[in-house]
């Protein structure tokens, strides 16, 4: 047993890994704390809501083998780990405002959050909840918020830094993993957001205020550590004042209609029905029960919804915002609530990051299920990224069992579009090319080709 | 209590704080003070806005972290 790479800067406990279910030790220190907790209905009424992970207390704490234990609880599993730079401006947003409810409950059973982390808060059936246990602290009186500055590098700076600036910008979160510096959003954001108070306070005067106080905490420690006291009643106008701040920064879409949208990248009318029948009998096909199916390439969803039907989560990718917007507001809005919609770049997808480059894990470590969809995306790998076709499979065939993939030919416009700014270079991009590079690791169970185009379907199983 | 009043009180007094381990930043621990010290007097001046609203039968609106069935319950 090893406690996780992710959980060290909380000395209440940890979380590790024990016969593949994630658990989490109580530290002895924390136990007061812990049991206060639990016994004052704060935990019964989050877990209620849907606001929190539920957990069960396991009868044998000897397992970490720790001195230091005081319980060791087994959670509600995630069924799949995402992080903040993977989601929507939506979920980014809607993260926060979980984060501000959870805070807002527990300052009313008398308790407050230690920390504000974005990391603290995952997605389950398409709605984010809080799976840190040990963040709540018992609320002494007067005391402020030691989480704020927490909270506004980990989602009020990011979200604003995508409403105002670009959206692309929540990848800032890969390159600091306690959020957003604000001196730096500050210098991103536009002027016109010093006119916005909840963004000129809560940002711009705050980066300025840390800058001028950088050394004032030394100063202070000489003649003993006091901070700024806040009736409870302040505490609560600030984390109101927080949910107004979140609540009115809005993301203006490039104009996209949804059906625009969909009408662009993809097929209409009769060729669209049949590609869907043929995705969801190939989906039909596979004897083994999915848990998990992945798809890579998954524009606003619509396969994502084939797929949903015959496993118990899609983790549906694209490496576009706007469509992983669409998706998500799509799955919120009409269901179905088993589909997963995250930002990621399969030519270089989210690395591993933190202390040891081991906190925040990669995407190809924390990815894993039983089958991958892969429509319309062939040719954006191998002839925009100029990735072999050898090196996909040798990927793909790593990461589940079962392989739904589409091949795109030369021959389509899509590919055409492609090679007409550029020399072709590509000449082992070719049916039987990308058939002898996908049988190096699988078997070809079916094929079949999708009607009104020349494109292909496949059902491969890694060998 | 006249909101000047309570932003003072809030930004002027000071006590010692729960042990924690994030550095909650001096700089971010003031502007909590002075924000807090804002929303207090506004959320003042708004109440007073609502009553006088409720005179003319309109409703206050709803906090936006309490769900529907916990407004009584937390008044």
């Amino acid at each position: 047993m090893e406690p996780l790479s992710s959980s060290f800067r909380d000395p209440s406990g940890f979380v590790f890994a024990f016969s593949e279910c994630v658990y989490r030790q109580v530290n002895k220190r924390f136990a007061e704390t812990y049991d206060a907790f639990m016994e004052s209905g704060l935990y019964e009424k989050l877990v209620s809501r849907g606001l929190l992970v539920s957990h069960e207390e396991t009868v044998d704490g000897s397992v970490t083998g720790t001195t230091d234990c005081y319980k060791i609880l087994k959670p509600q599993q995630i069924p799949f780990i995402s992080y903040p730079y993977e989601w929507s401006f939506s979920q980014l947003k809607d993260a926060a405002m979980l984060t501000l409810r959870v805070q807002h409950e527990a300052i009313k059973h008398g308790f407050i959050l230690k920390d504000a982390s974005a990391y603290n808060v995952q997605f389950i059936d398409s709605k984010p909840v809080f799976i840190d246990t040990l963040s709540f602290e018992k609320y002494v009186p007067g005391s402020p918020w030691v989480a704020y500055k927490q909270f506004c590098q980990h989602f009020l700076a990011p979200l604003a830094l995508m409403a105002f600036t670009d959206v692309e910008l929540s990848k800032l979160m890969i390159s600091h993993i306690d959020g957003v510096p604000l001196p730096l959003a500050s210098k991103l954001l536009p002027v016109k957001t010093r006119l916005n108070y909840s963004l000129a306070t809560h940002i711009h005067l705050h980066a300025k205020m840390q800058q001028q106080h950088s050394d004032a905490a030394v100063k202070k420690t000489a003649k003993g550590f006091k901070s700024v006291s806040l009736s409870e009643q302040g505490l609560r106008a600030m984390m109101e004042a927080l949910a107004s701040a979140v609540q009115k920064l809005k993301w203006k879409m490039p104009e996209t209609e949804w059906g625009d949208y969909y009408a662009n990248t993809n097929y209409s009318g009769r060729a669209g029905d049949e590609k869907r029948a043929l995705v969801d009998s190939f989906l039909k096909d596979i004897p083994d029960s999915l848990a998990i199916i992945q798809d890579f390439g998954a524009n606003t969803g619509e396969f994502s919804r084939i797929a949903a039907k015959h496993c118990e989560l899609v983790v549906s990718q694209d490496i576009d915002p706007v469509a992983v917007e669409l998706n998500y507001r799509n799955v919120n809005e009409n269901g179905p609530t088993n589909i997963l919609p995250l930002i990621q770049d399969l030519s270089s997808p989210s690395p591993a990051i933190g202390w040891g480059n081991a906190e925040r894990s990669s995407f190809i470590e924390r990815s894993h299920g039983d089958a991958l969809l892969v429509l319309a995306l062939i040719h954006h790998l191998a002839i925009s990224n100029n990735v072999p076709l050898s090196n996909i499979a040798k990927l793909f065939s790593g990461m589940t069992r079962w392989l739904v993939i589409e091949f795109v030919p030369k021959a389509d416009s899509q590919v055409v579009r492609l090679l007409t700014t550029r020399e072709d270079i590509f000449e082992n991009y070719t049916r039987q090319g990308f058939e002898d590079a996908f049988l190096q690791y699988y078997t070809i169970e079916k094929t079949a080709p999708i009607p009104e185009s020349e494109r292909l379907l496949y059902l491969m199983k890694t060998r | 209590m006249k909101p000047i009043l309570i932003i003072s009180f809030l930004v002027l007094t000071y006590s010692h704080q729960a042990a924690a381990y994030l550095d909650p930043g001096t700089g971010s621990m003031i502007l909590q003070g002075v924000i807090a010290g804002i929303a207090v007097a506004g959320f003042t001046i708004k109440n007073y806005w609502y009553r006088i609203r409720a005179w003319f039968g309109k409703e206050a609106p709803t906090s936006l972290l309490d769900d529907d069935d916990d407004t009584q319950e937390s008044e």
